[in-house]
């Protein structure tokens, strides 16, 4: 858990004094941590910064699934006990993403490609015991807040957060092969294996155009932080 | 386009009697994959999200509005931690947001516009609002006391509190309760939490008058307090950049 020190790393800071390491050791064993529990599957697989598709990561996605229709997971940048936590993906049946409005809809990305492609992997699980979900995750759709830019080279958390994409087969949407590559040596996987082996993954019927907005408008979508008047329910201040 | 506040209209995701994403229980074959990969992956980062904190915070755009939040947090130095934030301490719980926090020496080599986005954290502290659940007074002292000198940064992802049964729009910016009249946490909602874990904040206040906050609190930081302005975040639609043909 200590890191080396130094402003060099990614955050910068001291190590870990002893006190606050018993504060740790104490409360893991007192306290419930429920729902952190909950997060019991680890997803390796890219995402791409809607605002400039050239900027691809890997990204370690911590999954919980809520429901058989959504999931939440907590987002890092690596699968080691010193990874930065770098955002909140949300995963929602099609039957769910129909439901939302259009200008919401705009705001989250398909999986079937990722899936079908081989992109969305799970380290060190037999494919059998991961083929049941990946039919499901297959008709998915996502929506990926990226709240720390560690690729840009960001030592801390900056700015807004970004919106992020999925890979694709065509255009901006396909990813570099040296970054799968690297990937797929650490795990020692194949994607291109993964792809054949989900053959029959069922495509989705249907993948609907408010998704992966950028596809067919060619726009993306970004934060802007502006100040307001507060509404005001009491006196200030 | 939709801002932090504005409800995106209605439809079968804002309604309902549960405050539960729409669906059913897991099905056999979904938690088949659940139960192989807790025994065949490591799932390191989240084991090291060890001390879970609950506190109150309040939306930056309008602080009148208030959630009680519960982090899990993970230090990963002297000088940081980064938090899974959720509505709730149950298995039926929402994660809602992401909150870093940073050391004092870390916060003012941010650059202004920077620190703006940035809240305190004493006066939560102070107060007995922030509190270490199961984990006694004692124990926790030290944590706490590095924390009252800490700034973080919220950003929520999901405003179940008004209802959202999905995740909706853009993520709100968060800011933390001050001593000031819409920065004071609702009675309601603070017995509400105390009832719930047992504690009572007054008494916890006592056991904390030697905490203090910041050497020199920075004044960009609880920008709304300063400044008297909130800070709300907007989706605009634009260009992407432009990449030439590839491969």
């Amino acid at each position: 858990m200590a890191s080396s020190g130094g402003d060099d790393q990614v955050p910068p800071g001291g190590p870990v004094t002893f006190s606050t390491r018993v504060i740790d050791a104490g409360s893991t064993i007192m306290q419930r941590r429920l729902p952190v529990k909950q997060m019991n599957c680890h997803v390796s697989t890219f995402a791409i910064y809607g605002s400039d598709m050239f900027r691809q990561i890997e990204t370690h996605h911590y999954v919980h699934r809520v429901n058989d229709e959504f999931l939440q997971c907590a987002v890092y940048a690596s699968d080691r006990s010193d990874a930065p936590l770098i955002g909140i993906e949300y995963v929602i049946s099609d039957r769910l993403y129909e439901s939302l409005p259009q200008d919401e809809q705009k705001l989250w990305h398909s999986h079937a490609y990722e899936v079908k492609s081989g992109s969305w992997a799970y380290p060190r699980l037999p494919e059998v015991v991961a083929a049941p979900e990946l039919k499901n995750m297959a008709k998915t759709y996502g929506k990926f807040w990226c709240t720390w830019q560690i690729d840009r080279g960001d030592k801390l958390p900056m700015g807004a957060p970004e919106l992020m994409m999925s890979p694709q087969g065509a255009g901006q949407g396909v990813l570099r092969p040296e970054l799968v590559k690297r990937r797929d040596e650490k795990y020692n996987i194949s994607t291109d294996e993964l792809k054949d082996k989900r053959a029959e993954i069922a495509e989705p019927e249907w993948i609907n155009p408010m998704a992966d907005y950028w596809k067919q408008h060619g726009k993306c979508f970004v934060l802007d932080i502006m100040t307001v008047e507060m509404n005001r329910n009491a006196q200030f201040p | 386009m939709a801002s932090s506040d504005e409800r995106p209209g209605a439809y079968p995701a804002r309604n309902g009697a549960e405050n539960q994403p729409p669906g059913d229980p897991e099905t056999m074959k979904t938690v088949m994959i659940d139960k192989g990969a807790a025994m065949m992956q490591s799932l390191k980062p989240i084991k090291q999200m060890s001390l879970h904190l609950c506190s109150f915070a309040c939306y930056g755009h309008d602080p009148s509005r208030q959630i009680e939040v519960n982090f899990y947090v993970h230090r990963l130095n002297q000088d940081f931690l980064q938090c899974a934030v959720y509505d709730s301490n149950s298995s039926k719980t929402h994660l809602i947001g992401v909150e870093y926090i940073v050391s004092e020496r870390l916060f003012e080599a941010l650059s202004p516009e920077e620190q703006k986005l940035w809240h305190s954290h004493d006066y939560e502290i102070q107060t007995g609002l922030l509190v270490t659940p199961r984990v006694p007074e004692l124990v926790a002292k030290t944590e706490l006391q590095n924390i009252a000198k800490t700034y973080g940064k919220f950003w929520c992802t999901w405003q179940t509190d008004r209802g959202d049964k999905l995740p909706l729009g853009a993520p709100s910016l968060m800011v933390s309760p001050q001593d000031v009249n819409m920065g004071k946490i609702k009675p309601g909602l603070l017995k509400k939490r105390d009832d719930e874990y047992g504690i009572s904040t007054e008494s916890l206040k006592a056991s904390r008058v030697d905490i203090m906050g910041p050497e020199r609190k920075n004044p960009m930081a609880d920008y709304w307090v300063h400044h008297g302005k909130g800070l709300a975040v907007d989706i605009v639609e634009t260009e992407m950049k432009k990449l030439a043909p590839f491969p």
